[in-house]
């Protein structure tokens, strides 16, 4: 999967459940104080990347470190390279 | 004890956003009824019909306000805008905590609760929920969402009690603005229609299942031909308020609150009960202070099943005699159950404020055991001073409320 394809898919995810606009979602955007998520936003963002990467993240410790858009895109890269494919 | 008054109405029904939706299809005698084919899926279901409202300009809720609320939360948001606008009441005296929120559903969004356990139980796996669904299936979806949404924080409560879940939201903000604990109470009720809630009336065999291929005639009230409840949704909201409060900021009255009561049948968790209803409107009148033949409307509750009509028309029968004129809603909307004594009580203030008695629609030929009390079968010229509004629960609960024009 090419970087540009994760960024996608994790875009779509903020513009289909947070309902932000596309042009906001830059990797040095930080997810709450930029883009308005809270920690019941993080819950859904997390069960929504676990549809889209078919993972299972929810306990997923890393998860806690990631505050910017490219926080996540990096993260997803690492799911990536363990082994996760998009569903 | 303090006087209260109703100063601002709001709906979302069947017949579309707004009170003048809901006041234009009853004033244009229509029906809101309609074959569901998207139920289709559902085995064993026998009523294919409903009256369901349309979700309409939802993301004008803020998605942090609205990402909590399910359907039925949503209309009773958009209801209680209304309302609200309607009654002038600003946001200094919404936030004072001297206003509160109570808000009746049978339950919270079925949509909601359904997607829940599909996603959990065939693997019985959590981790697919998101933070939201909770909020928007417990029972107090409604109430907590919309306080929320308007920043309301005095009494936040929800009653849920069936159909009687929304007179009993009007009748505890009654009662807890004449003891001086709040000015002014944002009360009503919201429902969604849902396969699984007609479906719980339909094994019970109370739901019609004769005019699937007839859906306008289908929800047909005290008719011989009746054979059970159509669902419909939407949300009614109504906002009391202490009446010198009201005064003070001169406030727009629809009409004052005299009296409430709310009684258990005791008896049967189905069943109506005409001795039971008996009681509550006879508490209700003396409630009010007011004898029976100075009534001058009753909306009745009547939701066409075999059953619970015939009680009813016994119970005012018993206490009004042919004297007061009656109708229900249920023909033109469904049974809108939780928000029905809402939505109904909001009609029934447009019709004292216009001086006429909207008809029961379908009510072709009354049921031999529905008759001996004053069916109303097309528009009546009437001033309607005080009017009476039923509603009676599964679960044996009964609610009634008076009003009085001022």
């Amino acid at each position: 999967m090419k970087e540009q394809e994760i960024i996608d898919i994790v875009n779509d995810v903020f513009e289909e459940s947070f309902e932000i606009e596309k042009e906001e979602l830059q990797a040095d955007k930080n997810i709450f104080a930029d883009l308005g998520l809270d920690s019941l936003d993080i819950v859904d963002l997390v069960v929504a990347l676990q549809k889209k990467f078919n993972v299972k993240i929810r306990n997923d410790e890393r998860i806690r470190n990631i505050s910017t858009m490219g926080d996540l895109y990096d993260y997803v890269a690492l799911l990536k390279k363990e082994g996760v494919k998009p569903v | 004890m303090k006087r209260v008054v109703i100063t601002g109405v709001g709906a979302i029904s069947p017949f579309g956003t707004g009170v003048h939706s809901l006041i234009e299809g009853i004033e244009g005698g229509q029906c809101a009824v309609k074959y569901m084919d998207e139920w289709n899926d559902y085995i064993g279901l026998n009523s294919m019909v409903a009256a369901p409202a349309v979700l309409k300009n939802e993301k004008d809720i803020p998605r942090r306000k609205r990402r909590s609320m399910g359907k039925m939360s949503i209309f009773a948001a958009q209801a209680a805008e209304e309302a609200v606008k309607d009654s002038a009441l600003n946001k200094d005296i919404l936030t004072s905590g001297r206003v509160g929120c109570i808000i009746g559903s049978t339950i919270g969004s079925p949509e909601a609760l359904t997607e829940t356990y599909e996603a959990i139980l065939p693997s019985k796996d959590i981790s697919e929920i998101t933070s939201m669904e909770f909020f928007k299936f417990v029972s107090h979806t409604a109430a907590m969402n919309v306080a929320q949404f308007l920043g309301i924080s005095g009494c936040v409560m929800a009653t849920s009690a069936a159909c009687a879940s929304s007179l009993q939201a009007l009748g505890t903000g009654f009662d807890l603005i004449r003891l001086g604990r709040q000015d002014a109470v944002l009360c009503g009720g919201t429902e969604e229609v849902h396969p699984t809630v007609t479906g719980i009336f339909d094994v019970l065999f109370a739901t019609s299942t004769k005019f699937n291929d007839r859906p306008k005639e289908s929800s047909r009230p005290f008719d011989v031909d009746r054979d059970g409840v159509v669902c419909g949704e939407g949300s009614g909201m109504i906002i009391l308020e202490e009446y010198e409060h009201a005064l003070k900021r001169n406030a727009k009255i629809y009409a004052e609150v005299v009296g409430y009561h709310t009684c258990g049948t005791g008896n049967h968790i189905s069943q109506s009960n005409k001795d039971a209803m008996i009681i509550c409107m006879n508490e209700a009148l003396n409630n009010a202070g007011i004898l029976p033949e100075h009534v001058d409307y009753i909306s009745a509750h009547a939701t066409a099943t075999k059953q619970g009509d015939v009680e009813e028309a016994l119970a005012i029968r018993e206490i009004f005699g042919e004297s007061v004129p009656v109708s229900s809603l249920k023909g033109h909307i469904g049974h809108t159950l939780g928000a029905s004594g809402a939505i109904e009580l909001i009609a029934s203030l447009n019709m004292m404020k216009e001086g006429v008695i909207y008809p029961t629609l379908n009510l072709k030929n009354v049921a031999p055991e529905c008759e001996g009390i004053a069916h109303v079968r097309d528009f009546e010229k009437k001033n309607i001073n005080i009017l009476v509004k039923n509603c009676f629960a599964f679960g044996g609960i009964n609610a009634v409320l008076v009003c009085k024009k001022i």
